[in-house]
């Protein structure tokens, strides 16, 4: 299969990750108590905002390719610790759309473990400048929260770092595809 | 004539066209009867730092313009706008925004629209090209694209969603006639942009 080819794919599936997180966040929103949003941690706290990304397209632009492939594969593979821990709060989150965030937090978990596959496949193929990644351990434990408010600010909040990086992810990735293609 | 201190102004909408610039827009309240100038400060996430609006010109009256220097994605900005007068200063409720969840763009451009024919059957080849203002080649923004399309004096228009696409036959022309075609776009993670001005296109009376 030609590397224009799993880029299109890969591109899909992280257009339709983010696309979901983004419903999600809707979702949650609907039924968000305000101090949720006081006591909301500043996105700076999510555990991967240490990886240096670039901030503009001037900046992406500059990114060599196996560069962007690792930023993106780095930032999934720091994915799949918390996703487990959103997943698993998400079968008792005091919400009234539990069942229905439970259901795509499931898909949001289902979507990034095929990308992440995808993504291995193309670093094989792209040479040993991609394969390296950056490690970004999450450290926030198993435990979301104990009281109702802390459970929902605490979801929201990784949810929120997630649709960010699902975003640089998707964006990266897209950049990659056109390369590949030499123009779109 | 009472005098008093200008009336809070509202942030009403931060907008992006191609994710590398923005602008946002505010609505001032009443001015107290006095003088009264408005700055718009913000400060980005990660920085303690405050820091003034670059250009009030560009985006015309109550309008802050960040170009591509002043323009970060993936960061939080928060805004407050201030209103001053002899008599004080009110502060506008501060809006958070990333860029990345503004971007509307402008409308597609160069729309074209032919008559063709099918085994002796008339359909529209409609074609255009992005808003020039957008980085589709690149891969920095990706758009896809609406037609809509009705005969004129008609109310209802025929809807057409074409993907990524730069060119769509329409071929359920129902008679002879002056057809409207119009052409709207969107970006992967957005806000649908205006329609296109109308194109006028006369179908010959094949039916
Ligand atoms: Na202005
Ligand atoms: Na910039
Ligand atoms: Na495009």
């Amino acid at each position: 299969v030609p590397v224009s080819d799993l880029l299109d794919r890969a591109s899909q599936r992280s257009d339709t990750l983010h696309a979901l997180s983004t419903l999600l966040t809707h979702e949650l929103d609907s039924h968000f108590p305000p101090l949720g949003r006081v006591i909301m941690p500043r996105p700076s706290m999510c555990h991967t905002s240490s990886l240096q990304t670039p901030n503009d397209k001037e900046q992406a632009l500059q990114v060599s390719e196996s560069d962007l492939l690792s930023l993106a594969r780095s930032l999934l593979q720091a994915w799949i610790d918390p996703l487990t821990v959103l997943s698993n709060s998400a079968n008792n989150l005091p919400h009234p759309a539990q069942n229905s965030i439970s259901n795509k937090i499931q898909e949001l978990q289902e979507h990034s473990k095929s990308l992440g596959d995808g993504l291995d496949i193309l670093s094989g193929k792209m040479g040993a400048a991609a394969q390296g990644i950056s490690f970004l351990p999450y450290r926030g434990g198993n435990d979301i929260g104990h009281d109702k408010i802390s459970k929902l600010t605490n979801f929201h909040f990784l949810l929120s770092c997630f649709r960010r990086d699902s975003h640089k992810i998707d964006s990266f990735l897209k950049v990659l595809r056109c390369r590949a293609a030499k123009m779109c | 004539m009472r005098y008093s201190p200008p009336e809070k102004p509202v942030l009403t909408r931060c907008r992006s066209p191609e994710k590398e610039t923005f602008t946002c827009w505010w609505e001032p309240g009443s001015d107290g009867g006095l003088p009264t100038t408005y700055a718009l400060f913000y400060r980005k996430e990660n920085s303690e730092t405050v820091y003034e609006c670059p250009d009030y010109h560009t985006a015309g009256e109550n309008s802050c313009f960040f170009n591509k220097n002043d323009t970060s994605i993936w960061v939080n900005y928060n805004i407050t706008v201030v209103a001053t007068n002899a008599l004080g200063s009110t502060f506008s409720d501060p809006v958070d925004i990333d860029v990345v969840y503004i971007v509307k763009p402008n409308h597609p451009e160069k729309v074209t629209v032919t008559v063709m024919e099918d085994k002796g059957w008339p359909f529209l080849r409609v074609s255009w090209e992005p808003p020039h203002q957008a980085d589709t080649r690149s891969g920095w923004i990706t758009l896809i694209y609406e037609l809509r399309v009705k005969l004129e004096g008609e109310n209802e228009w025929e809807m057409h969603l074409a993907g990524q696409q730069k060119m769509f036959n329409i071929f359920s022309l129902r008679s002879g006639g002056t057809y409207l075609v119009q052409v709207r776009c969107k970006p992967d993670h957005g806000f649908w942009s205006e329609w296109s001005t109308t194109s006028y296109i006369k179908v010959p009376d094949y039916f």
